[in-house]
């Protein structure tokens, strides 16, 4: 989660509209790790997730006028990381194979640790469900939003990201269940 | 068996979002069934795994790959926020400018193209990739990815292997040099250069000798 006042980055929104580049650069450096983060666990791919975060930021700035504050910045940020993800894997060809690539830094096939392996685990299970349920998990397990928070991010009622959330959860614990990994 | 709605509270449990009447409910149904509590045991282990999925930097270059593909400023669009009286000053100044333009136009003799004003004045864009090519042939590899932002064009490079080279890019009269690029990614806006139905071509050089080359369209 990224604990900031709205305040902050209306103001930061302000000073980039007015072509201060260095406070866009301060909201990139804000949101920079989440965004790529939720490229990378929906897409699993490092250099995918990659050219997704800058685009997304290259899409941010290029509406901020667009930006309506009543809502929150970071709601419209993820929202438009979540739809360029989501475009990546809707142009994935149907037969190929989830690469399975590791982000830089990242340790290899040869990973030892069994937290690594568990990790490994749920991230293939979280790749077997529907972009559409990992979208809801990405948002609440790895930003760490709430359900009203979740809505406005999908533009979605709170009633739909529950059920959605709920869904994949059950179908996660089946998944990890057959594989006796839960 | 739990049903939906018990479940429903599990869920929202994990999430922090009972309130007091359903906290209440979920107790008298985790005492009422042994077999409910497993499930929310499960659950529970379920959502812990994924709340310490492990998150990563991004990659150290990222900011600045950002900020060189920013197209040119942005400050137009504050007119859009003026107060009502600046509107009056923006008139004006528009009025000036678009008459000097017009009188500019007039004094060089050459009438020219009015589609060559529209396009400077045209309206921001959303990113659109132009081309992307393979860089495998020579000393050099890796890939090449044209995008244009607004009205300029932005290269990405990403070089997977050879010594360090520098880049001629040129396309009709435009040209820049990127200086000891190395394996790795380099984002590079590109002023001046625009889609002209002319292509993008990438030399690489190495040691003051070609070692590489790439077109984009």
């Amino acid at each position: 989660m990224v604990l900031v006042s709205e305040e902050d980055d209306g103001a930061l929104v302000q000073r980039s509209i007015h072509g201060d580049r260095a406070a866009f650069g301060q909201l990139v450096v804000r949101y920079q790790k989440p965004v790529y983060n939720a490229a990378l666990k929906l897409l699993r791919d490092a250099e995918e997730a990659r050219d997704v975060a800058q685009t997304t930021f290259l899409n941010v700035f290029e509406h901020l006028a667009d930006y309506d504050p009543s809502f929150k910045f970071y709601s419209w940020i993820y929202r438009i990381a979540i739809n360029e993800s989501l475009n990546v894997l809707g142009k994935r060809r149907p037969y190929e194979a989830v690469s399975g690539e590791e982000p830089d830094g990242a340790p290899g096939p040869d990973r030892e640790a069994e937290g690594e392996q568990t990790r490994g685990v749920i991230e293939d299970a979280l790749m077997s469900i529907t972009p559409e349920l990992r979208a809801v998990v990405v948002l609440r397990h790895v930003m760490q939003l709430s359900y009203q928070d979740m809505a406005e991010t999908l533009s979605l009622p709170e009633k739909t990201v529950k059920s959605r959330l709920y869904s994949a959860r059950q179908l996660l614990r089946d998944i990890l269940a057959q594989e006796g990994a839960i | 068996m739990a049903d939906a709605a018990q479940l429903a509270l599990v869920h929202a449990e994990i999430d922090g979002e009972l309130d007091d009447r359903q906290r209440a409910e979920l107790a008298r149904c985790l005492l009422a069934d042994p077999a409910f509590r497993a499930t929310r045991d499960e659950l529970r282990r379920l959502c812990g795994r994924l709340d310490s999925m492990k998150q990563v930097d991004p990659p150290t270059e990222f900011l600045d790959g950002v900020l060189a593909a920013l197209p040119p400023s942005k400050a137009p669009t504050a007119l859009f926020r003026m107060p009502v009286g600046g509107w009056r000053y923006a008139a004006m100044l528009a009025g000036v400018l678009v008459t000097g333009a017009m009188v500019i136009k007039l004094t060089d003799g050459l009438g020219g193209d009015a589609t060559e004003m529209a396009g400077t004045l045209a309206g921001s864009r959303a990113p659109q990739s132009v081309d992307l090519a393979s860089i495998s042939r020579g000393a050099v590899a890796g890939r090449a990815n044209l995008t244009q932002h607004g009205s300029g064009l932005v290269l990405a490079l990403e070089l997977t292997a050879g010594a360090p080279v520098d880049v001629l890019v040129a396309s009709g009269k435009e040209s820049l040099t990127i200086k000891g690029l190395s394996a790795g990614r380099t984002v590079t806006a590109l002023p001046g250069f625009e889609r002209s139905g002319q292509p993008v071509n990438l030399t690489f050089m190495a040691g003051g000798r070609e070692v590489g080359r790439a077109s984009l369209e």
